[in-house]
């Protein structure tokens, strides 16, 4: 009780109040700008978190991904241009309905179910994360080592793409970590006589580079979306209540099937809201009327997305391995500030783990008014000139890099080097998510897997010996497999179609 | 048969697994120890040389057309029309000002480097003058204010300093 005492006056500091509430307004504009994805809108804030509390800076990166998550909704259902890939799943669906005249009710869906989402995800991580620290205290390096292998392989299999492809970019970010002489020798690996390479490649400037600027970069080879016509909108969450008494079961299962994407590593909103509008349609008494303005699939995804966005918070807090790309950032985050992931976060710094559950909570419940106002505004903020906003955003790459990286103009070069990296690679159907993970968890696995050889002296076998590490294995294995299985039980299907 | 993208950035993987692999191999072991800072880049580079093989024999390519049939039934269909070529170039634009910005922030200082790179940029995105100007007198100033005075972040100062 005491702790949870500690944690509301953690929480209600006017550092952390201010921290916020700004970086809600700054999530819901920046979510709502076509081509900003909420990825990108947290990689920008960590320049600034570096300055905050802890606790403020946890804050600002929790608000402003829900908020920028919710927004993305707002242009999907105006104009028919996803504001972050989130949405894309149901923007079709979303502008259906504006053009049935009913954006009011489209718009209120998609903040009233986020909310609830992200209170729902937030409820699933008050829940597990306890239960699995207590279990990830016996782990050794050995468990450690599947664990992080069985993350980066999941990261593979959800990825919308070919697994080989995914592989490949999540091996490539595996390879960048071992640049610099943080290794089990501490000699220079792949420094090539620079003094810059020797301390490695900061992940931070790498994020930047590959979900910021590479997304500049692909704005400008683009052309502009329309514009926005102002339009009046009556009442938002009129019938919203209606809604949910109508639906509960799409809701329940938006929230659970984003809470378990979520805790998948490297799965994050945007898988959840594919995946929910599929099983919202499939399961469907009505699926014709889908992608003609019909709100069910709206309803489970618009959760979905929300829901993973607490529970993606559950491994990164636990193991250090991001449940999704806005993890991946705030694992970095938490190393900056001293809140080191692990099982002993819970024992040690129970007051902060409150307060991240209370600033989730909170976040949640002032996105209704505050959404409420960001809709809106919608037309004038949407509206936007990407000449404007686009050049703001690369001065921000440049400025914020060098700012984390200790005033150093080599995380520029980084900047611009991974930027150009995350283009190519996202022209070519590799998944940057992938390359991403890698190199947060590099280090980690490096470390985890030769800690683990020495210890038994090279010898591979209780990698597979120990119980829980048969478990994790095995299911690293499968996940390893599970591709070419979908692939033959297609051949085998369209081979026994073709002979009937 | 694969497509030609596929056949080159496979390739490339494949040549980088195996630069990582012979390099790692060259890396001098710890004394007294089997494993060393040898073994994670041996292994990894012997898996993004088996996937760059695998990529270039078009393994995988399965998966990605029914992702792409997805994504396309659910985008309008201007969206698809490709634009123009020379637009794909234009997107090296950013890195390059970034290399600029590396190279001549110090000596220029941060407001007049950041100054030109707004100009170009808003340029390259259509801007006319009358927006381009003003944004790059104003946004490098506001920036400079946040990391100065809020995030106590010295920017370069350069030839034209911060007036305060």
């Amino acid at each position: 009780m005491n702790t949870i005492i500690q944690a509301f006056g953690l929480v209600f500091a006017p550092d952390v109040l201010i921290a916020i509430f700004a970086s809600a307004i700054y999530g819901l504009v920046v979510g709502s700008l076509p081509g900003l994805s909420a990825t990108m809108a947290t990689a920008l804030l960590v320049p600034v978190t570096f300055y905050l509390s802890p606790i403020a800076a946890v804050a600002t990166i929790i608000t402003a991904s829900a908020m920028a998550i919710f927004s993305g909704d707002i242009p999907g259902c105006l104009l028919r241009i996803p504001g972050t890939p989130a949405s894309a799943a149901y923007t079709d669906e979303a502008y259906a309905m504006t053009r049935k005249g009913q954006a009011e009710t489209a718009l209120g869906i998609c903040l009233w179910f986020s909310a609830l989402g992200g209170i729902a995800g937030t409820l699933s991580l008050m829940v597990l994360a306890p239960i699995l620290a207590e279990f990830a205290l016996s782990f050794s390096t050995y468990e450690n080592f599947w664990l992080a292998m069985l993350g980066l392989m999941c990261a593979t299999l959800v990825a919308r793409s070919s697994p080989i492809k995914a592989i490949a970019a999540m091996l490539l970010g595996l390879l960048i970590t071992c640049i610099g002489i943080d290794n089990p020798g501490g000699v220079a690996r792949f420094t090539f006589g620079s003094t810059d390479l020797l301390g490695g490649i900061e992940p931070i400037p790498a994020l930047v580079g590959v979900f910021a600027l590479a997304e500049v970069m692909r704005a400008l080879s683009e052309r502009e979306p329309p514009k926005l016509e102002h339009r009046r909108l009556g009442s938002i969450l009129k019938g919203q209540i209606e809604l949910t008494r109508k639906y509960p079961k799409q809701q329940a299962r938006g929230n659970i099937v984003g809470i378990i994407i979520g805790v998948l590593p490297g799965a994050g909103a945007d898988m959840a809201a594919w995946v929910s509008y599929a099983m919202a349609k499939r399961f469907s008494k009505t699926p014709e009327k889908f992608g003609t303005g019909h709100p069910e699939g709206l309803i489970e995804a618009g959760a979905s997305n929300n829901a993973s966005l607490a529970s993606g918070w559950v491994p990164a807090l636990l193991f250090g391995i991001p449940g999704d790309t806005i993890t991946a950032i705030a694992i970095g985050v938490l190393y900056m500030k001293g809140l080191n992931p692990g099982p002993t976060l819970f024992t040690e710094q129970a007051s902060s783990m409150y307060a991240l559950y209370i600033i989730f909570l909170l976040g949640n419940i002032i996105m209704i008014p505050l959404g409420i106002i960001m809709i809106r505004l919608a037309s004038r903020v949407v509206g936007a000139p990407r000449s404007a906003v686009m050049p703001v955003i690369m001065i921000f790459c440049a400025v914020g890099a060098f700012a984390t990286a200790g005033n150093n103009l080599f995380a520029v070069w980084c900047v611009a080097v991974f930027g150009l990296i995350g283009f190519v690679m996202e022209k070519n159907g590799y998944p940057v998510a992938a390359l991403v993970l890698g190199i947060v968890m590099g280090t980690m696995v490096e470390q985890s897997f030769v800690t683990s050889l020495i210890k038994s002296d090279g010898s591979i076998l209780p990698f597979f010996s120990r119980p829980v590490s048969i478990v994790l294995s095995s299911m690293t294995i499968a996940a390893l497999l599970w591709p070419v299985f979908m692939w033959s039980m297609e051949k085998l299907r369209t081979r026994r179609a073709v002979a009937a | 048969m694969t497509p030609l993208a596929d056949r080159l950035s496979g390739s490339a993987i494949a040549f980088l697994g195996a630069c990582a692999f012979f390099y790692g191999s060259k890396l001098p072991p710890v004394p007294g120890q089997q494993v060393g800072p040898s073994a994670f880049p041996m292994v990894v580079g012997t898996g993004l040389a088996l996937c760059g093989a695998l990529i270039v024999l078009g393994v995988g390519r399965h998966f990605e057309e029914v992702a792409e049939a997805d994504v396309a039934s659910h985008s309008a269909p201007e969206d698809l029309v490709q634009p123009p070529a020379w637009r794909a170039w234009l997107a090296l634009l950013p890195p390059a000002l970034l290399m600029f910005y590396a190279l001549f922030s110090e000596t220029l200082g941060f407001l007049p480097t950041a100054a030109i790179m707004v100009v170009i940029m808003s340029t390259a995105f259509g801007a006319k003058p009358k927006l381009s100007i003003p944004l790059a007198v104003i946004a490098p100033f506001v920036i400079n204010l946040i990391f100065l005075k809020l995030l106590r972040v010295p920017l370069p100062a350069g030839l034209l300093p911060f007036p305060w």
